[in-house]
């Protein structure tokens, strides 16, 4: 991606958010009592406005992008491998969303472990050993300094509670 | 009560060793934590949040302080050790510090930025101590529509300083305003975008916010390219900092700390730009001005200097007004708040000696920093070995921790990650995420106040005008729109003298 | 081991749990949400009885502040517990009357709850800025007449919002919504401030939290709702001014857990409660703020929400303040 290319993209998500914003997402989440006096005073006055300058900042980046060069430089840093890096990307997401439902479950101790294996493996560590000693040692100490210390009610789960 | 009387208060509310080993125990944590690449000042006081709860108001605040100070150093180390700033701040601190190390200079360097720092934090404090009480004298006079010109001001300073890209930034501040109409409208409690969640009703954790727009983007773009930040650290070599370098660069310390002051006093600035305006002024005054990004000891010397003057005096809009200043002082506003401390013109009146107590702490702080900066210089290139890549976990499950322990609740764990995967696309797309989180916490604010003020006046528009006060953020909004707009339309005036040459 | 297996084996061990905690209660710490932040009225309420409720109960109570949207997202968190009596809620007047009776929207009803108890009454005081020239509820009705009249609260549906049109109402003006503009703010202590710099005209809240501003006379207190003068505040009780349905217009705290509680858990509250209101250093802590200390069985607790709840649910059908959408 070059920077003209970042701007246009840019540009053209902006005003799509702003439309959807102005014709579905406000219209449709955001509820206003019948009784209001006075349109600034409205709750949906500030979405409106927002929306509109969502829109004006779009245009203003697509004006930008348009008449600027094209450099050629590209913004990013390449990565050596994309589908292995989109791969790893997706392994994240999954790994948040388990997260997500374990949390509940099993508690936060025993997600955090696997979270950070997890983790640890994703993004291809060279101390396979150290990471899983840290996996299993930081949960626990996070746990004791939080639970004991803090006095956070650390959610434990249904299975496995430690004292 | 006379000013000695609000000092003796102040000092029987520090006077005691929690008070102390806070303070210690904050600078502490955030030199570390400051020189952790991908953990921050901000991040490290947003984690040390949850453990001040249980404490003393004032023990808590003193440690969130010892923190941020800590953590604007210590953002320092990896800046001059691996190039990598620990903190936006320490940005300018590359430009000298890194070609010092890499001559085997980084002890020097480092000695540099430490004395550097302890002086500008002490001229910082002293500013604070001065101009606060000063300030908040005529406080109360804010209500609604002083606050409302107040932040509308500060919202256009963000404007001012994201990065390359000003519509970039605009876009970015945009977004954290419409993120921050989540939850229950102020007027009429009806629901915005809270799709009949509970959770939602209470709008968006700002911590889970905040750190799932830092620090997950960090591990988000570790998955994406493990091996990027591969890089050798260098050894501290021999040669310390001498008394005669810190005397060459005494005057740029001072300037660098003004500027920092100055900046830091107006909300929404923060540390990075002082410390570039500190380090191009110091250039521009030097003799040795060819020398300067190649090593130069007084480059490093005021960009450190800028950074710290901050450091004291976003406090002065923070206790004065109640406005955080930066991030970071949104975060420790925010540890006043759960200790049921209104920051504001009231504080003044209301916890006179919790205020004392904070300048007392805050002076002390300034040495507390020069002993543990000194230790940490020596014993932290040990701790900076951490594999990042077992650093990368560690900093999730510390987040997954920190961020429960904010509210007990694991819906903000999902609030962080999503606005992780925000942060991360906003990484691509090099849209600066400071006016997204400012915005985000002057966006409520800016609402609320206007209308509280149409509400008060029924709908006069004029009450926006009502006085002094406001006239006089009416204008420095204005000006400081029009120098904008100036710089913008300079620089696409020379992109274009450029496209001419080129 | 196949997924069965483990679910199985979790089902097992969930069961076991279960009926461990119905043998022994409590047999492990138990977390008592409070739905407000720290430093609010419900939160030193909570943490100053957790003191001797602890020594009562024998386990550790955990303390867990879940703040946002007036309480609701809290209680909504002690709703959908496990009803084992191992998450209790510290409800409040706003979250757990005041809310419902105005918010349609609130995610919950009363009947989702078991109350346990109600053990502090705060008195309702109303107060203005003495740069105002308002000395007495009277002069207070006088300027509303006149117009340009506004009071503060902490936010829509709190006790506050209600608290400023429900007295209002009593003393003779019609439409309270009209006459008098509601300013909402963040919090208890924005809505106190407001009244100080001159933003709003009148404010009635707990009076616990206008104490220190009447002991400095930065506000001048001019009604109290009890029966009883609270002391340190010099102004016509409800009594004096002959007017006893501003009596219901009280802040209280209590207990609750989710409406499937055993009974025998709530028995065991009670008999704890019991226990923990009748320390010194509880008493005096809570009187010294203004609180009452009336500890009611869980029966009591129920019909005196109840009541409160039917009166505010009358007076907000009637003023049309309820929040729909």
């Amino acid at each position: 991606m070059t920077n003209r290319s970042v701007q246009l993209q840019l540009g053209i998500g902006a005003c799509i958010a702003s439309l959807f914003l102005i014709f579905v997402a406000i219209p449709g989440w955001v509820a206003s009592p019948t009784n209001v006096r006075n349109i600034i005073l409205s709750p949906l006055f500030w979405p409106y406005v927002l929306a509109g300058l969502t829109g004006l900042a779009g245009l203003g980046l697509l004006a930008v992008g348009w008449f600027s060069d094209e450099d050629g430089v590209p913004l990013n840093d390449v990565t050596e491998n994309p589908r292995a890096a989109w791969l790893r990307l997706v392994g994240l997401a999954a790994i948040m969303i388990v997260i997500m439902l374990l949390l509940p479950r099993v508690g936060m101790v025993w997600t955090s472990m696997l979270a950070f294996v997890a983790t640890a493996f994703t993004v291809r560590t060279r101390h396979p050993v150290a990471a899983v000693i840290c996996a299993i040692v930081i949960p626990l100490v996070l746990y004791a300094f939080f639970a004991h210390v803090a006095g956070v009610a650390i959610p434990q789960g249904n299975f496995v509670r430690l004292p | 009560m006379s000013f000695f009387d609000s000092l003796l208060a102040g000092l029987t509310l520090v006077g005691n060793i929690e008070a102390f080993l806070a303070l210690g125990v904050g600078v502490a944590i955030g030199v570390v934590g400051g020189a952790i690449p991908g953990m921050s000042a901000t991040m490290a006081v947003a984690l040390t949040l949850p453990f001040t709860f249980a404490m003393q108001p004032i023990t808590g605040i003193l440690l969130l302080l010892g923190v941020y100070k800590g953590g604007i150093f210590g953002g320092s180390i990896p800046a001059i050790l691996i190039k990598t700033p620990g903190t936006p701040a320490s940005s300018a601190t590359i430009l000298d510090g890194y070609p010092m190390a890499e001559r085997g200079e980084a002890g020097r360097a480092l000695g540099m930025a430490l004395w550097a720092s302890c002086t500008a934090d002490l001229i910082s404090n002293l500013a604070l101590i001065v101009f606060a009480g000063w300030l908040a004298s005529f406080a109360l006079n804010f209500g609604p529509p002083e606050f409302f010109t107040l932040i509308l001001f500060s919202l256009t300073i963000i404007a001012g300083v994201s990065g390359d890209s000003l519509l970039r930034g605009a876009l970015s501040a945009v977004l954290g305003l419409m993120l921050a109409t989540v939850g229950l409208d102020l007027v009429y409690g009806t629901n915005r975008f809270t799709f009949g969640s509970p959770d939602m009703m209470g709008g968006l954790n700002f911590i889970a916010v905040l750190i799932g727009l830092f620090a997950i983007p960090e591990i988000l773009a570790m998955a994406w390219n493990p091996t990027a930040h591969l890089g050798k650290t260098r050894s501290l070599g021999n040669k310390w900092v001498t008394f005669a370098d810190y005397r060459k660069s005494f005057r740029s310390i001072v300037r660098g700390s003004m500027i920092g002051v100055f900046l830091g006093s107006i909300p929404g600035i923060g540390a990075a730009p002082a410390a570039f305006l500190s380090y191009s002024e110091a250039r521009r005054k030097s003799k040795n001005k060819a020398n300067f990004g190649k090593g130069e000891i007084e480059g490093v010397a005021a960009s450190e200097a800028g950074n710290n003057g901050v450091a004291g005096a976003t406090l002065i809009p923070l206790l004065a007004l109640g406005v955080p200043g930066d991030v970071i002082t949104a975060i420790i506003i925010g540890a006043f708040m759960i200790h049921g401390l209104q920051p504001g013109p009231m504080m003044f009146v209301l916890n006179v000696d919790i205020i004392y107590g904070l300048f007392i702490g805050l002076i002390v702080s300034s040495f507390f920093l020069f002993f543990i900066g000194t230790a940490a210089i020596r014993g932290f290139k040990y701790v900076a070995d951490i594999p990042k890549r077992l650093l990368i976990p560690s900093v999730l499950v510390l987040c997954i921790y920190g961020v429960f322990a904010v509210n007990n609740n694991i819906f903000d764990v999902g609030v962080m990650f999503a606005m992780g995967w925000v942060g991360f696309f906003m990484m691509r797309y090099h849209i600066p995420a400071a006016p997204f989180l400012i915005a985000f916490i002057l966006g409520p604010l800016l609402e609320d106040n206007f209308r509280q003020s149409m509400l008060m006046s029924g709908n006069d528009w004029m009450v926006l005008f009502r006085g002094p006060i406001t006239w006089f953020f009416w204008t420095v909004t204005i000006i400081t729109v029009a120098a904008i707009i100036r710089a913008g339309y300079r620089a696409a005036r020379s992109i274009g003298a450029n496209r001419l040459k080129g | 081991m196949t997924l069965k297996t483990i679910f199985t084996m979790g089902a097992f061990a969930a069961g076991l749990t279960a009926t461990a905690a119905l043998a022994e209660y409590p047999e492990r710490p138990i977390n008592m949400i409070i739905p407000y932040g720290a430093g609010g009225a419900t939160d030193i309420s909570a943490r100053t009885i957790a003191e001797p409720l602890g020594t009562a109960v024998g386990k550790p109570l955990v303390m867990a502040n879940v703040t946002g949207a007036g309480g609701a997202t809290g209680s909504v968190a002690v709703q959908n517990a496990n009803p084992d009596g191992y998450t209790m809620l510290f409800a409040r007047v706003g979250s757990h009357s005041v809310g419902p009776a105005m918010k349609a929207t609130l995610p919950y009803t009363l009947d989702d709850f078991r109350f346990v108890t109600v053990y502090e009454i705060n008195p309702v005081a109303c107060a203005v800025n003495p740069s105002s020239g308002i000395e007495s509820m009277e002069d207070l009705i006088e300027k509303v007449k006149e117009g340009g009249v506004s009071y503060s609260s902490s936010g829509v549906g709190s006790l506050l919002h209600l608290a400023g049109a429900m007295v209002l109402r009593d003393f003779g003006i019609e439409d309270p919504l009209e006459a008098a503009a509601h300013i909402p703010l963040k919090g208890g202590g924005a809505a106190a401030t407001a009244v100080l710099n001159g933003t709003a005209t009148f404010i009635c809240t707990n009076s616990s939290a206008l104490a220190s501003f009447v002991a400095n006379e930065q506000l001048t207190p001019i009604l109290v709702t009890t029966a009883e003068p609270v002391p340190g505040f010099d102004a016509p009780t409800s009594a004096d001014v002959g007017k006893p349905q501003l009596e219901q217009l009280v802040g209280w705290t209590g207990i609750a857990g989710p409406a499937d509680l055993p009974d025998d858990v709530a028995e065991k509250w009670g008999a704890w409660m019991e226990t923990a209101t009748k320390d010194e250093e509880f008493l005096e802590k809570m009187t010294s703020r203004g609180s009452v200390i009336e500890l009611m069985s869980p029966e009591e607790a129920d019909d005196f929400i109840e009541t409160q709840y039917n009166t505010f649910r009358k007076l907000v059908d009637e003023l049309g303040m309820r929040v729909e959408g």
